[in-house]
């Protein structure tokens, strides 16, 4: 008996490509090739940007052609989230967005009405069934594992099975990873794993992904249909499949972690990625907070012009634990990603007439505890008071560039400002250097805040007792720490009061930490400046510089400038910032640790001050 | 850390200060809600702007406690308007409604009377400069700084009219004054051989007007000549 096979190609999200007309162009080659041969049935899912680039690219007619396809059964094209998003992450609204413009896009150019439902991560939760419900979708794709697990079993699943979420219902179709992989790895023994999906004449579905650069895209769609060819396949579309076959049964629960996105297979949601990857999680907090922000202070066709900004940085690209240009493991999607938001959060404040200065205390972070959000017409950031009044996000709106966005393999996030206090000994750069990597010394004890307006601006005085130790010793020093902003300026001023409440006195170095991702992206032929003059940096070996009264970074790839002034001279370590490449040696540049650090020595109640400020510039 | 308890926002943007609460307040919330606030009126800010639309309020404390930052904005000779558009909320301000100025946002406050906000503005900008004005006079000065600017305007687009004039002049003389030029010359160089073989006596020599050679000149000294006549 001749297999039957269901075969659904997809392409990566569009956020992935540089050249994506040229991707588009191909893929259509590709599926006229498939049309023209009449032996493969298939269906395919491309995302909102694809679709745009295929109707740029389309020779004459092509669309027609298609349209008689799908007409005639031999073409399905499949709906999905405009930007093939995760849906479960972001709000109702926004999700009911995605679905809405990528359904506008398939009638706008083949008059269809998508019955299916793809997403490339295949991720699933129950709350999905509504929503898709409500969007006429009447069938959704999931993994073949996620079925297997609701159904306790570990033997291959065919055919379709029926959920139901509050009153709504949804046909699944499980894709069998199993027999995709051994087609797509030109495995012999394919037809055997076929088997048990395909018994009783039903249909097996598999999901194949057309290759990322151009150049295979046509000889991928030529050796499809030579496998078609030589096995003598039957192929059917998604949709002849849920209309040939009965129902295999009901399930009462499926959740999906869904696949591709870096998470462990233990993992149960895509939510364990937020909590697991601080980089990530601060992305999408961004979103919903500009989300919250928008959905408060506009209305009508300026709110939904804001929320399409917001849909780019909803892209599986930027959710993913993964390197090489298709995660947030890269620094350049990191930088995609945030250019994404800040240029929705520049529109929202031109749009809100905003120009002077905005605090907002909230829990940003959803985990429990407040962050101050400060922003002003050239930056923002968010300062975690309660973990030793630390960044956690620096943005220079100008050059739409997040500058705390380096990344750490062990899951810690990237701080601005975070305090030092070490003990008095002759450090070496990479001594000081590991210090810095293992937090060793750091003063993140709770502040208390207090907010100051004033006529040139406001300052967020934080006041707290922080307990250090040194070798043996141990000590408190009450430390008032203070960023202040300006309305007009393009930088502010952090400064530092600390007075020794312990009755011993202590010597040592105080000093305070940047982990910044400038440079990261490619480009490390930009400048670093110390005292106006170029430092000799191999970007391998860290190096302390003394006597440093500024420092200055440009990354000509971002065109972001940034400049540290100390009021003090100050010893300035920097050094790099790698992680594990795919070959597990930590040789992926991230980004530079700057450590300005000053020698400190108090007695019982005896004061030290030290001021430096963070200018912002566009290059 | 009582302040963890609640979310707060405050918006500077000149004049205006916009502090807006949200989540339920309570009890609990109280003394933190106190604190802060408190501390954000004592900055500048003629227009302070309490936004409670998204505030749900679970004691009565706060009544008095919005009365007493009231009468504390009147001190700093600044107004404090309460910024809501929801039945919960006028419910819970209703023996009070009278004493606050209420608006559905900021935007619906800027346009309830240009002459109260001037007035605003003229009180809380009184204080520090020591200067003070009575609205008719501030009218009357504003009248007048605008009559003033009106005819300053006037009078410099009728003087650009003049020297747009006199340009128009002065090129069109320049023009006839190259024409002549060019003319002279073309007479001098078509009787220039006639000259050389003798055919033509320089009669110029002769004349009354002395050894004049120079034609430009002499048009020139006949001009000038003219003019002082």
């Amino acid at each position: 008996m001749k297999p039957v096979i269901s075969i659904v190609l997809m392409l990566p999200p569009s956020t992935a490509y540089g050249k994506l007309d040229l991707v588009a162009h191909n893929v259509l080659s590709g599926m006229s090739k498939m049309l023209e041969s009449g032996k493969v049935r298939f269906s395919i899912f491309m995302d909102g940007p694809t679709l745009e680039a295929a109707n740029r690219e389309a020779r004459p007619l092509m669309f027609g052609r298609f349209r008689r396809a799908i007409e005639e059964g031999f073409l399905e094209i499949l709906g999905g989230g405009y930007h093939d998003p995760m849906l479960p992450l972001f709000p109702s609204e926004l999700q009911a967005i995605q679905l809405e413009e990528h359904r506008k896009l398939l009638w706008k150019y083949f008059s269809i009405e998508p019955s299916g439902y793809f997403n490339s991560s295949m991720v699933w939760e129950m709350e999905m069934t509504e929503l898709l419900e409500k969007n006429r979708f009447e069938y959704a794709l999931v993994q073949e594992s996620a079925l297997q697990d609701a159904l306790g079993r570990t033997t291959p699943v065919p055919g379709w099975y029926s959920v139901e979420d509050k009153g709504s219902f949804l046909r699944v179709i499980p894709v069998s990873e199993r027999l995709s992989q051994a087609i797509e790895n030109d495995d012999f023994q394919w037809q055997e794993i076929a088997e048990p999906y395909c018994r009783g004449g039903k249909a097996a579905v598999v999901s194949l992904d057309i290759p990322p650069t151009p150049g295979d895209i046509v000889p991928f769609f030529e050796r499809l249909i030579d496998f078609v060819e030589t096995n003598d396949l039957q192929t059917k579309t998604v949709g002849s499949v849920v209309n040939d076959q009965s129902s295999e049964g009901r399930i009462s629960f499926l959740l999906s972690a869904g696949r591709r996105i870096g998470l462990p297979s233990k993992a149960n949601t895509c939510r364990e990625l937020l909590v697991r990857r601080p980089e990530v999680n601060l992305l999408h907090k961004s979103l919903l907070s500009l989300f919250r922000r928008s959905s408060t202070s506009l209305k009508g066709k300026e709110r939904r012009e804001l929320f399409q900004m917001l849909l780019p940085a909803m892209s599986p690209i930027f959710y993913r634990d993964m390197p090489s240009g298709v995660g947030m493991r890269s620094p350049m999607v990191r930088w995609w990603g945030s250019r994404f938001l800040l240029q929705a959060a520049n529109m929202l404040a031109d749009k809100a007439s905003f120009d002077g200065i905005r605090l907002e205390i909230a829990d940003f972070l959803l985990q429990g505890r407040k962050l101050i959000l400060a922003e002003n017409h050239s930056y923002s950031f968010m300062m975690d008071y309660f973990g030793g009044g630390v960044l956690r996000l620096l943005n220079a709106k100008n050059s739409e560039m997040s500058v705390l966005s380096t990344w750490r393999d062990d899951g810690e996030p990237a701080l601005g400002f975070l305090d030092f206090i070490l003990p008095n000994s002759d450090f070496s750069a990479s001594r000081l250097d590991q210090f810095m990597f293992d937090r060793e010394g750091m003063l993140n004890a709770p502040y208390d805040y207090q907010i100051k307006r004033h006529d040139d601006g406001t300052d967020i005085r934080l006041l707290s007792e922080q307990p250090f130790s040194l070798a043996d010793q141990q000590g408190v020093v009450h430390i008032d720490k203070g960023y202040s902003l300006s309305a007009a300026g393009s930088d502010f001023s952090l400064s530092y009061n600390i007075q020794n409440t312990a009755f011993a006195p202590f010597k040592g170095f105080f000093g305070t930490l940047i982990e910044v991702g400038l440079m990261a992206c490619g480009d490390k032929a930009g400048s670093i400046k110390v005292n106006g003059h170029k430092l000799a940096f191999d970007f391998r070996e860290p190096l302390i510089y003394p006597e440093a009264t500024s420092v200055e970074i440009l990354d000509k790839t971002t065109t972001s400038v940034l400049r540290l002034d100390f009021e003090q001279p100050a010893s300035l370590l920097v050094s790099p910032m790698f992680s594990a490449s795919a070959s597990a040696a930590p040789e992926d540049f991230q980004g530079l640790r700057l450590f300005p650090f000053w020698k400190i020595g108090l007695a019982n109640t005896e004061e030290a001050s030290y001021k430096l400020s963070v200018h912002f510039a566009k290059r | 850390m009582k302040s963890d308890l609640i979310d707060i926002q405050v918006e500077s943007r000149g004049n205006d200060v916009e502090i807006s609460l949200s989540g339920s307040l309570g009890f609990a919330q109280f003394s933190a809600v106190k604190e802060k606030l408190a501390m954000l009126v004592d900055g500048p800010g003629c227009f302070f702007f309490l936004n409670l639309q998204n505030a749900h309020f679970t004691s009565n404390q706060y009544i008095d406690f919005f009365l007493e930052l009231l009468s504390r904005a009147k001190s700093q000779k600044s107004a404090l308007i309460l910024v809501f558009d929801s039945e919960e909320q006028y419910k819970y301000f209703e023996n009070v409604r009278n004493i606050f100025e209420i608006y559905e946002n900021r935007a619906a406050y800027k346009k309830s009377g240009f002459r109260k906000q001037l007035q605003q503005i003229g009180i809380h900008y009184g204080t520090p400069t020591g200067i003070s004005l009575s609205p008719s006079v501030a009218v009357c000065f504003l009248a007048m700084m605008f009559g003033i600017l009106v005819t300053l305007f006037v009078i410099v687009s009728i003087q650009g009219h003049d020297i747009s004039d006199k340009q128009a002049q002065i090129i069109a003389l320049q023009n006839q004054k190259e024409r002549y030029i060019h003319e002279i010359d073309k007479l001098e160089s078509s009787i220039g051989p006639l000259r050389k073989l003798g055919v033509i006596q320089d009669t110029t020599m002769l004349s009354s007007f002395g050894l004049i050679q120079d034609w430009v000149g002499y048009l020139e000294y006949l001009e000038n000549t003219r003019l002082e006549r």
